[in-house]
């Protein structure tokens, strides 16, 4: 990624004003990894996470324990494989708002064809949802109609088609069933404690490889960045806007299907799809994506998630009330874009920002 | 005869961008096209590389029908363009827009050669003598020359034999401008590249093209070889439609008055 490798420049850019005259080479070096740390895309996402985690270890027993860090896990994976697929598609300058309804079809999808047995069943109910996304590419790229509004709609449509499918009743997940101890397919599938971890550090590694050192990843930026011009250097628009859709429905899908394993049952509930929705959009944004398209991250999102998850765990063992938390996520939201769109400013050296 | 258009139109709904245009380029030959802003000079050139389809006429590339279906077509049969708009992306780095849709892929993995392409890049500006200190720097970080020059270098170092040329000194300052020039010279002496370069400066169209063609009103109204023309009959051309067009603009007002 361009500002990753230029951060030496941003750097002397980003020097005036702060950096004063310091005695010591360690507070010199300090205050030089301080702003390297800064002016990377992800820096202020970094710094804020840091200082949210050592809050709670400090002010509570239990935040700092193996326990914990379990207990944590399901705040935080899903939401940094939800926010890989959404980092894409919102760098290319669309958004999909129908993963969480994604995310709620998948696994009732995957039950519906269990018959089969179950990798086979797993990889229909996978390709199902890469065909919603194919629908919203088709929607957007082709037809012409704002992302906004097509995932809107394929938000609400799958979302009842879900409920229409299900008769609005909870089922088990295929391959769950605990009578003979917890299957290999559920302890890879999300059953395992780390099981999701894994997942997510895979698909994160994967696709930020994806971005930074394929084709598929620069022409995301550059339709992202300048979709005109992208189109006369001979860049197929389209296809790079289908693909991304089809990309960031198989995340939902494949993260439907792993909470599903985990919790052993689907309940067919579109409210708590919605704050998935939410939740996976909130962890591209606060690292440091940007909703204009063309820069973004997908380790971003990833440690967007990691805050995310670590708020809403500390916040819990602080005992905070249910109520309060969401605002304390919407206000830990904004101050995070806030920093990030200043040190963002400071980065390119501009007033661009 | 490299490339021939033929009674070519192109309308974008009501507005009628060419109206029978016929252009002929030789082989080796620096042709300049002129003409007023509007004039169609751009869309010409978007037809010829492949990016808008004519609504109606032909072209022929050495001696074969030539109807080109995308950029990616036109590019293959060795045909190359630097837009007005330059096409770059400024998120990406100098070398990330040098090599866009021309990446080099370290195989047999799918990975981006940046090495390459960095080292490539560099030998490219070296060339020109265009100077830009960091290749990882987002364009967006670069002057207008800069960025201009990264344009054209993009479209000189593709291994296209006919280069289109829009505008490509809009940007630049005296300096900058007179290296493209000289990189121009230069491609002209090699008589391997065929050129069409749309230009509003008459002294850089009388010192750097072999003929030059004026467009008006979406049809080719002038086709001369440079020799045979000068600043003085190029600025009369044109300081004439001006006042045409002023006094038809007049005549309308008066008529809606």
């Amino acid at each position: 990624m361009p500002a990753e490798t230029a951060s030496d420049t941003a750097s002397t850019a980003a020097a005036p004003g702060r950096a004063g005259p310091r005695n010591g080479a360690a507070g010199s070096r300090a205050l030089g990894l301080g702003r390297r740390l800064l002016t990377l895309r992800e820096g202020s996402v970094i710094v804020i996470t840091v200082v949210v985690a050592a809050y709670f270890a400090a002010t509570t027993d239990a935040f700092l324990t193996w326990e914990n860090f379990k207990t944590l896990l399901p705040y935080f994976a899903p939401f940094a494989i939800l926010a890989a697929g959404e980092v894409f598609l919102m760098i290319n300058g669309e958004i999909d708002l129908s993963i969480g309804a994604v995310y709620l079809f998948a696994p009732f999808l995957f039950y519906e064809v269990s018959g089969l047995p179950l990798i086979p069943a797993l990889i229909v109910a996978l390709l199902a949802c890469m065909v919603v996304g194919l629908i919203n590419g088709f929607f957007t790229a082709v037809v012409g109609i704002n992302s906004f509004i097509t995932t809107l709609g394929m938000l609400l449509a799958l979302e009842g088609f879900t409920l229409i499918i299900s008769d609005a009743q909870p089922v088990p997940t295929p391959g769950t069933s605990v009578v003979e101890g917890k299957s290999t397919f559920a302890s890879i599938f999300g059953g395992g404690t780390y099981s999701e971890l894994i997942w997510a550090l895979a698909i994160v590694i994967v696709l930020q490889l994806v971005l930074s050192y394929t084709r598929w990843g620069i022409y995301t930026v550059a339709v992202g960045g300048n979709r005109h011009g992208a189109a006369e250097a001979g860049i197929k628009v389209r296809l790079v806007i289908i693909r991304n859709f089809v990309l960031c429905s198989l995340c939902a899908g494949i993260v439907g299907v792993l909470e599903a394993v985990r919790t052993t049952s689907v309940q067919p509930d579109p409210s708590g799809a919605n704050s998935v929705l939410f939740d996976g959009i909130s962890a591209a944004v606060i690292g440091g994506t940007l909703l204009a398209g063309g820069s973004g991250t997908v380790v971003g999102g990833l440690i967007g998630a990691l805050l995310l998850g670590i708020l809403n765990d500390g916040l819990i063992i602080k005992g905070v009330n249910a109520d309060y938390l969401s605002f304390y996520l919407g206000v830990a939201i904004i101050i995070a874009m806030a920093a990030n769109t200043y040190v963002g400013r400071v980065r390119t050296g501009s007033a661009s920002g | 005869m490299v490339l021939q258009v033929e009674h070519v139109t192109k309308r974008f709904g009501p507005v009628v961008a060419l109206r029978d245009v016929s252009l002929h380029l030789r082989k080796g030959e620096v042709l300049g096209l002129l003409g007023d802003n509007g004039a169609g000079k751009s869309t010409l050139m978007k037809i010829i590389c492949g990016f808008e389809q004519p609504d109606d006429g032909s072209m022929t590339l050495r001696g074969e029908p030539y109807e080109p279906k995308s950029v990616d077509h036109a590019r293959s049969l060795g045909i190359d363009a630097v837009y007005q708009d330059l096409a770059l992306v400024d998120e990406l780095s100098v070398f990330q827009n040098m090599f866009l849709r021309r990446e080099k892929i370290r195989s047999p993995l799918p990975f981006l050669a940046n090495r390459t392409m960095r080292a490539e890049t560099r030998e490219a500006l070296n060339e020109i003598g265009i100077n830009i200190p960091s290749l990882n720097a987002p364009v967006a970080r670069l002057s207008g020359g800069q960025r201009q020059a990264i344009a054209v270098a993009r479209t000189v170092h593709s291994e296209a034999d006919i280069l289109l040329l829009d505008e490509p000194l809009a940007a630049m300052g005296a300096k900058e401008g007179s290296r493209i020039l000289d990189l121009i010279e230069r491609l002209k002496q090699s008589g391997e590249v065929s050129i069409i370069m749309v230009l509003h400066n008459y002294v850089h169209v009388l010192a750097s093209c072999d003929r030059v063609n004026l467009i008006q009103d979406g049809v080719i109204s002038l086709d001369k070889p440079t020799s045979e023309t000068s600043v003085e009959e190029l600025t009369e051309i044109v300081v004439n439609e001006y006042r045409r067009a002023r006094m038809a603009a007049n005549a309308e007002g008066a008529g809606a008055a």
